[in-house]
């Protein structure tokens, strides 16, 4: 049985098997608490896409009519929509090598990393919010109709959660540089990249589900 | 010992759930009746939660 017993262990099997555990085989109370918050944020991102799919299959045209132009509203893969996504993936990658590189006990590499994945959030940030002035000048707005409702409260969400992200590796950053991180005590860099990464899959669900999924009518 | 062993069987516990989703969205689609989207998210998302959850208990529980 004592093959068994090892079998709970995290560092052998699991996907985050790099995760902090106690000497016993348990994970650490940082990446448990992120975990159960991100269990929870699934939910939360949950309502509002039921909400989304909701309504969509209830209206009879999507997107919907524009009550001030009385025109289809048109949302067009907009300039920023693309480059962004694309960064924001890339910056999971970045998130992760900074990961990797202080499990090993590299910090330079986790520095590089982890300031390269801080750049990316706060540009993401800044290109979400030029593609809203371009919706707005359009005439597209939170007020627009159902369309513009869920179309501003799925993506501002999720703008929402970016910016506490960059947050999250602003402090990674800043406890980095006064060198409060090392092979054997990292759990914080370990809990910010799992929220990262979830942040990084709300994003792409939301692409998909914004500019790639046809409309009706 | 635990019963699932293993972190990684957690993803099953979430498929039970999302397999329900995906079966009651094809109830009623084959039935012809009104679908009830809402529903079938939420239960599908559902099952991602509780894989992480199910992980959780897993993985984080001593190995005695």
């Amino acid at each position: 049985m004592a093959g068994d017993s090892r079998a709970l262990t995290t560092a052998d099997h699991s996907p985050v098997a790099g995760l902090a555990h106690d000497a016993r085989g348990g994970i650490s109370n940082v990446v448990l608490g992120m975990l159960l918050f991100i269990t929870s944020e699934v939910m939360f991102f949950g309502g509002l896409f039921a909400a989304y799919f909701n309504v969509r299959a209830n209206a009879p045209l999507w997107p919907t009519i524009n009550p001030e132009t009385q025109h289809q509203f048109h949302l067009e893969m907009l300039p920023l929509v693309l480059p962004a996504t694309f960064i924001l993936i890339l910056s999971s990658f970045t998130c992760q090598l900074a990961v990797w590189g202080i499990r090993r006990g590299d910090r330079t590499a986790f520095l590089r990393n982890i300031s390269v994945t801080f750049l990316i959030g706060i540009a993401f940030l800044i290109m979400q919010g030029t593609d809203y002035v371009i919706l707005g000048s359009e005439g597209m707005t939170l007020s627009a109709g159902t369309y513009g409702t869920t179309y501003f409260t799925l993506t501002g969400f999720h703008g929402a959660h970016v910016f506490g992200g960059v947050i999250m590796l602003g402090v990674l950053l800043y406890r980095g540089l006064a060198g409060q991180f090392s092979a054997r005590h990292h759990d914080a860099v370990e809990a910010v990249s799992l929220y990262w990464h979830f942040v990084d899959v709300v994003w792409i669900l939301l692409f998909s589900l914004l500019y790639l999924l046809p409309g009706k009518g | 010992m635990h019963p699932l062993r293993h972190p990684r069987n957690a993803i099953f516990v979430g498929l039970l759930f999302s397999a329900t989703g995906v079966v009651y969205w094809g109830v009623q689609s084959i039935a012809g009746w009104h679908v009830d989207f809402a529903g079938v998210t939420m239960l599908i998302l559902l099952g991602v939660a509780m894989s992480i959850l199910a992980y959780v208990l897993i993985a984080g529980s001593p190995n005695d």
